[in-house]
């Protein structure tokens, strides 16, 4: 199965988006936390679309002209002969209660806004693991979305023009590069015989997320 | 409906043109130019597969992409329409100039405002019609307003027929949140000429779509699905022209007047589709054979929202300036925020449709209406009701409405029916007729019944559908003309049931004068409802009222089990919380203010203001009690005791307190207080405004004056703004590497202006260093910094 799936909000990553550093959490501020994790989870429609690439030698993916630019893609891809394009989106219904949401109350909408946040990460999660799950044996790289390290935001329109995002999931793309509904994420990951190094998973997922002192001061601990 | 009536329209274009040698990635509308046999080649197949109407390949023209085509509008579709012209040989074939979506999200989810949007359609429109398209075909629309504005732009410029066709999911909305009744209730009212769906989904899937849209629309219906659903892997559709048209069949007896293909299918799909529709006697349970149509439902509408008219429906009047102070002022200051926060008050008491009056001598009605309705539509999804006597103000509103709308009003005078009656043909609008004329009020119900006859005459006469027509009898202050009360019910029974159309009635002016005028007003509201009152305009935040309306509802069997009732009363058991963070109601003996706000609550913060303002004057207790109680909250925050959330919910308390005082100089008509103004934008090219947004918050709670230009604005907008306002603080904002030189751009062009003022910058991928070298005077890492900024540079 690889429908679009949101199973869950992860609280420390909607912390971490509210930028959150440990303080002590009020139980009614929690309260309303999960109040707005619960309005994502009840309102979001997420959708995905995603589609297979050989990998020619040079790096593009046959049949299209595109080759990812930058050292890091290829570097990712090192391993790989095929590679999968995706693009998943919380939908215009989350989007729509994002931007009422900043009418009735801003507070609320913070947080929503960063439920969202962690929400979308849970999609792109369980559509990696599910195509995990069908390209087995074979072994996934970690995704990787232009903008990250040296892949250039400008090859984001590839993604759309390859995998026709707007007309399949609702997801446009503005002459500036950024994508509407918000919560959307385009990535690709390579498809290899051999097991993948997968890098940290962020803050969020480290036992010392609410105490660490590295984060207080804006830093990170060096394993990620 | 006999199969011959059947019009086959044609299949896929882009995956043929790439079949015949497109390259991945080419844009296939210039092969119009470049290869023009080619894409005539294809339309032919389809002509001989048995199209009779040929899409032209133009789907993805339009202005905004120009560039990226290297030739004009006009040129490509020019060329689009001819390529399909020459794949006639004497088979009659008409030419469908096909206008797809633009690629932008319009306003209120994303930027693309409503008029450039039009503005962009009209160009396509003109070069189709002086082309020689025979009718134009919208399709593969998500976004009703763009559908709308498309729309508008082909029925102004062109006298050709103009179909539409929207893309669903199979859970009976678009992408962006349009329902089927919202599409069938608006489209028909705009005048298309027919209507359906395309692209979407297999036949299958789209034909439960088809039988709801049935239910809002007498129009013939268009249906032009894909093959199927897609492989995910190789994005190849999975259906056989076979088993499409075995899936298609079916949404004959619904009365779809046209078939073809979207996207994965050939001409081989339509030939297929040909010799099943051409075969008499086969498979007769699957051919169309009812002329019978599925009861009509009927309504009104916002893109997401439809109020069914199937029973009592409630319209909230509150917003309306008439003797408002506060609402005045917000109105000559054009704070739609607080006329917007009315909308949602009435939303939330159960309003089903909001009136909309925004007329106050001294502003320009029609742009405020035009505003305000695209303001509330943006944040709630009930229909609304534009109120004007100002044809102007109407058809602004009319224009700028998402959706299916109710004008209030028309009367029986010639020259009301005159100016307002085609506005309502025009736009599809639903119209409330007053039953009086030249000569006021007839005191009689017979003289009233009427000019009820008279409105509805007029309305049929111009092509308005009866359902369309709503008649208003008129309330009349019982203590004034007591005898009047008696005359408006019976007009009502009269129109409800002799002349068979609904009716409206503001129902407060009866108890006007009279003490416990709720008693009044509730008896003679549940007397009108019982004669047959469909649509009562009240304030829907008495709750004695809605009482009222709710107890109808379960007598008149509208309210099945009572279901509604129950839930409304349920929850009045508990003690009414009029705190948004539950569980923590302020006890009114001790807390101070400041633990209020620190707390973030709103309601009491609120209370303790007016108790305060009992000893003090209103700038010592902003001075006082509310700045430093924010003061404090900005501390804690920045020796992070508190979060993001926590900072929000107290500006958002301190609010509370602010709005008291407003209030307060509102009714002795001071101006408001002011700590001094503020300009505010999201820099061009950024949509991303959540972090703007925040710091108004904050600084609209520290006493500041915010103008907030929204996102994606433009250097001039900025300049032009902080010229004409005299603003001395103007703070940017960006989110994206991308667009931070747009920043630069805006900064340079304020200062280039000679304007004198300060720039403060914010946002995810600035630096304090960045900050100073794009030119701005400070860079604020929070919306607490943004506070401490404004009061080093305003006070």
């Amino acid at each position: 199965m690889t429908e679009a799936r949101l199973t869950g909000i992860d609280r420390n990553e909607t912390l971490q988006y509210l930028g959150w550093l440990g303080s002590p959490i009020p139980e009614e501020l929690a309260a309303e936390i999960s109040r707005c994790e619960n309005r994502i989870l009840e309102t979001a429609r997420p959708r995905a679309v995603w589609r297979l690439f050989d990998l020619l030698p040079d790096g593009t993916l046959a049949s299209t002209t595109f080759r990812p630019e930058g050292r890091d893609v290829p570097a990712l891809l090192k391993d790989c002969s095929q590679v999968i394009l995706m693009a998943v989106t919380l939908g215009g219904e989350a989007e729509r209660l994002l931007l009422t949401s900043q009418a009735r109350s801003m507070g609320d909408a913070v947080i929503l806004d960063a439920a969202a946040g962690a929400a979308v990460e849970n999609v792109c999660n369980n559509l990696c693991c599910d195509l995990e799950a069908r390209f087995s044996p074979r072994f996934l790289t970690d995704r990787f979305s232009p903008g990250y390290g040296d892949f250039p935001f400008s090859q984001q329109r590839a993604f759309f023009d390859l995998l026709d995002i707007t007309r399949r999931i609702g997801v446009s793309l503005t002459d500036s590069g950024l994508m509407l509904p918000q919560k959307s994420v385009t990535a690709l990951l390579g498809i290899a015989y051999t097991p993948q190094e997968h890098r940290h998973r962020g803050c969020a997922s480290c036992t010392l997320f609410a105490g660490c002192s590295f984060r207080k001061e804006g830093k990170h601990c060096g394993s990620c | 409906m006999d199969p011959a009536e059947i019009i086959l329209l044609d299949g896929g274009m882009g995956t043929q043109l790439q079949a015949a040698g497109l390259p991945t990635g080419q844009l296939p509308e210039l092969w119009n130019l470049t290869e023009p046999e080619k894409v005539t080649a294809v339309h032919r197949r389809y002509v001989e597969a048995g199209s009779r109407i040929l899409y032209t390949n133009t789907f993805g023209v339009n202005g905004l992409k120009a560039a990226r085509y290297g030739h004009s509008v006009s040129e490509l579709v020019e060329a689009g329409v001819r390529c399909a012209r020459a794949a006639d040989r004497g088979e009659g074939i008409r030419v469908a100039l096909d206008i797809g979506p633009l690629g932008q999200i319009l306003e209120p989810l994303g930027t693309l405002r409503f008029e450039e949007a039009y503005a962009l359609f009209r160009e396509i429109v003109v070069a189709g019609r002086d082309a020689g398209a025979d009718l134009i075909v919208i399709e593969t629309m998500s976004d009703l307003y763009e559908v709308k504005a498309a729309l508008l732009a082909a029925k102004e410029n062109s006298s050709l027929p103009v179909w539409t066709t929207m893309t669903f999911e199979a859970s009976g909305r678009s992408f962006v949140g349009t329902t089927v009744s919202a599409m069938g209730l608006t489209l028909s009212g705009l005048g298309a000429d027919a209507i359906g769906f395309n692209c979407s989904l297999g036949p299958k899937e789209l034909l439960p779509l088809v039988c709801e849209l049935r239910r809002w629309t007498d129009l013939p219906l268009i249906l032009k699905p894909n093959a199927g659903l897609p492989d995910p892997a190789t994005g190849e559709y999975r259906l056989s022209a076979e088993a499409f048209a075995e899936e298609l069949l079916p949404a004959l007896r619904e009365g779809v007047a046209y078939l073809g293909g979207c996207c994965g299918t050939t001409p081989e799909f339509i030939r297929v589709l040909r010799e099943r529709l051409a075969v008499p006697g086969l498979r007769v349970d699957q051919a169309p054979i009812s002329n019978e149509k599925p009861p009509r439902s009927d309504g009104v509408c916002s893109a997401t929202g439809t109020a069914v008219f199937d029973g009592v429906r409630v319209i909230g009047e509150r917003i309306n300036p008439t003797g408002k102070k506060r609402f005045q002022q917000a109105l000559r200051e054009q704070d739609i925020d607080y006329i917007v926060a009315r909308g949602i008050e009435q939303q939330d008491a159960g309003a089903d449709i909001l009136d909309v009056n925004v007329g106050l001598p001294g502003i320009d009605e029609a742009e405020m209406m035009k505003r305000t309705v695209k303001a509330l539509q943006a944040v709630i999804d009930l229909p609304l009701q534009i109120d004007s006597s100002n044809p102007e103000a109407i058809e602004a509103g009319l224009r700028a409405v998402n959706g299916k709308a109710i004008v209030n009003s028309v009367n029986g005078k010639e020259e009301s029916l005159r100016a307002i009656l085609p506005l309502c043909r025009k736009y599809g609008a639903k119209v409330v007729g007053l039953c009086m004329d030249e000569n006021g009020i007839p005191e009689t119900w017979e003289a009233r019944a009427a000019i009820a006859e008279r409105i509805l005459n007029a309305a049929l006469a111009i092509g308005m559908p009866k359902e369309d027509v709503l008649i208003d009898c008129l309330t009349l202050t019982v203590s004034v003309q007591q005898e009047q009360a008696g005359e408006t019910l019976r007009a009502l029974r009269y129109v409800r049931e002799t002349l068979g159309l609904r009716t409206v009635l503001g129902v407060s002016n009866i108890s006007f004068g009279l003490p416990a005028r709720e008693n009044i007003t509730v008896s003679f509201l549940t007397q009108a409802l019982a004669a047959g009152l469909d649509l009562p305009i009240v304030n829907p935040n008495q709750p004695a009222v809605m009482d009222a309306i709710a107890a109808y509802r379960v007598l008149a069997g509208e309210d099945s089990d009572s279901e509604a009732y129950i839930r409304r009363f349920a929850s009045r058991e508990k003690p009414a919380s009029t705190e948004k963070i539950a569980g923590s109601p302020a006890k009114a003996s001790g807390i101070s203010l400041t633990d209020c706000i620190l707390r973030g609550l709103k309601g009491e913060t609120a209370r303790l203001t007016e108790e305060a303002l009992e000893t003090r004057g209103e700038m010592a207790v902003i001075d006082e009690l509310l700045i430093p109680a924010l003061d404090r909250v900005g501390m804690l925050y920045e020796k992070q005791e508190i979060f993001l959330p926590q900072l929000i919910n107290a500006a958002n308390a301190a609010c509370g307190g602010f709005e008291v005082i407003r209030r307060r100089l509102a009714q002795s008509g001071s101006r408001s207080v002011s700590k001094g103004k503020i300009l505010l934008a999201t820099v061009y090219g950024d949509i991303h405004d959540i972090g703007k947004n925040i710091v108004r918050t904050v600084l609209e709670n520290y006493g500041y004056t915010v103008i907030d230009l929204g996102r994606d604005v433009p250097a001039e907008v900025v300049v032009e703004t902080a010229v004409r306002e005299d603003i001395r603080l103007v703070g940017l904002s960006a989110l994206m590497t991308t667009t931070v030189s747009s920043m630069a751009d805006t900064i340079a062009a304020l200062r280039r202006s000679g304007h004198d003022c300060r720039i403060m910058v914010g946002g995810a991928v600035l630096t304090p260093e960045y900050a100073l070298e794009i030119g701005a005077d400070y860079y604020a890492k929070d919306a607490k910094q943004s506070a401490d900024i404004a009061r080093e540079v305003l006070g």
